[in-house]
């Protein structure tokens, strides 16, 4: 049990982990091939992973229901909205509409779907604002800089900006391709090497915490 | 309590009026400033004039509704800028949540532009697997999306002919809102099958995307509305995008003006209580 649980999955990442990035570096048509056979094997992996998603949260929301926990009418309505889309979106086969005909799935689509998403990240333009208001202050010599870049990045950012300050796009344009575009570099840079030695204690079963808990 | 202490606790229903007023008025009353346009979007621009007609160019929608208002208008100008180059357009999303909406979003330019399901474009919809789906189709585009969006098989649509994995397309913009998007395109994509590639994303991702942009990893980004109606003044055909910019021009004063006023305020009492 122990080789099935410990040992086999570490031979198998072991494996594949250095079958793949040795894979990158050999155009050889067998080696194409292995990756075309393991991304289509992937593809097939992700839609299970939408299956077991979508079966994870049936199961948070019905213990939510089940047991009248705080919120629980929420999870209701999660439970009617979903079970009411499966329903419509087998009965349509997937399609919003039919030669041109809208069906209830693309009704929901269209008319529940596409306005409460749009709604909900509209709403952000009012909290950011208030908290903009609210928090955004010179308290220190760091956060006065931050706040005088926010402010020209704003500026340059809007033709009325440009036309009340026509410097503002300039120096907007400067800050975002100078000086962000350096430190967003220097961090993706520590960021991957960081992702390569951990790929590396992954591969060679240093880091063995993707294995989970239980018992040897 | 003194004044300061009274704005700096100002009741936030008064600054939601005053950002609910400046997204209005302009709206109604616009007043359309002239909008310059920037190196970043002339540069997924001047890389689709340069393009031959009948050169494959492929659209991946990677949004959702959630981010509609800036990226959609971004997706209309491109394709109509696409459709009157006589380009061969191939649509696609990594965002199952975004399927319906690119779906009628082709469809209606395309309709508009008077252009033919099959030989002009083709939108093949979504499949599973994020950037599993971007090697793929490095590997073998019809593995990827055996058919299309109405079921149809990719291996029967003209507007594929010769297309056999992504080292066949011309040029590639990824409109993503978040991830998968145009940094897996990038990752997944260009560094191995060697193709062009632009990007567009929402206003707050922007930033994030300056160093792919500033090593020549991407040739160009359309960034948030503005992006949108910068690029939509290059094609001279200006819709929402344009539209909206005087509401996001007033917005953004007004952020500013609360900003200094709460700093003002801020100094103030900070000078009263010594």
């Amino acid at each position: 049990m122990i080789f099935l649980r410990r040992q086999l999955p570490l031979l198998i990442t072991l494996v594949t982990g250095l079958l793949f990035a040795a894979q990158y570096y050999v155009p050889h048509p067998a080696s194409e091939q292995m990756l075309t056979s393991a991304t289509k094997w992937l593809q097939i992996v992700g839609g299970f992973a939408l299956i077991l998603g979508v079966t994870s949260l049936f199961h948070q929301h019905a213990v939510k229901i089940r047991r009248q926990e705080a919120g629980w009418g929420y999870s209701l309505v999660l439970y009617v909205g979903m079970l009411g889309t499966i329903a419509v979106g087998l009965w349509a086969n997937g399609k919003e509409s039919v030669e041109g005909t809208m069906t209830a799935f693309g009704w929901i689509y269209n008319y529940m779907m596409v306005p409460l998403q749009g709604t909900m990240f509209a709403i952000l333009a009012f909290f950011i604002a208030s908290a903009a208001y609210r928090s955004f202050r010179a308290k220190s010599r760091e956060a006065a800089v931050l706040l005088v870049a926010a402010v020209i990045v704003m500026m340059g950012r809007v033709p009325l900006g440009e036309y009340l300050i026509p410097l503002s796009g300039d120096v907007s344009s400067w800050i975002l391709n100078v000086l962000n575009s350096s430190v967003r570099r220097a961090i993706l840079i520590g960021v991957s090497l960081g992702a390569v030695a951990l790929s590396f204690k992954i591969i060679f079963g240093v880091e063995r915490s993707y294995l989970g808990g239980g018992k040897e | 309590m003194s004044l300061s202490e009274r704005m700096l606790k100002i009741d936030r229903r008064i600054i939601f009026l005053v950002i609910g007023l400046c997204t209005l008025l302009p709206l109604l009353y616009p007043v359309g400033l002239p909008i310059k346009i920037s190196s970043e979007v002339r540069g997924v621009y001047d890389h689709i004039e340069s393009l031959p007609e009948q050169s494959v160019f492929l659209l991946s929608i990677d949004f959702d509704p959630a981010s509609k208002p800036e990226l959609y208008p971004q997706a209309i100008a491109l394709l109509r800028h696409a459709f009157r180059k006589h380009l061969r357009v191939v649509t696609m999303t990594l965002w199952v949540s975004g399927t319906g909406m690119a779906d009628q979003l082709v469809t209606q330019v395309a309709k508009e532009m008077g252009k033919e399901y099959g030989t002009d474009y083709a939108f093949l919809g979504w499949s599973p697997g994020g950037q599993a789906v971007i090697i793929n189709m490095g590997q073998d585009l019809y593995s990827a999306f055996p058919s299309d969006y109405s079921g149809k098989s990719t291996k029967d649509l003209p507007v594929l002919d010769g297309v056999r994995s992504l080292k066949d397309v011309g040029y590639m913009v990824s409109l993503g809102a978040g991830r998968p998007g145009v940094e897996e395109w990038y990752v997944f994509g260009k560094d191995k099958y060697k193709f062009d590639l632009g990007g567009g994303c929402t206003g707050v991702m922007a930033p994030g995307l300056y160093p792919l942009l500033r090593s020549g990893q991407i040739n160009g980004l359309i960034g948030g509305l503005r992006g949108a109606a910068e690029y939509e003044s290059l094609i001279g055909q200006k819709g929402k995008a344009v539209a909206g910019m005087d509401a996001q021009s007033a917005t953004h004063l007004a952020i500013i003006l609360l900003v200094i006023m709460c700093n003002l305020f801020y100094f103030s009492l900070r000078q009263q209580r010594g």
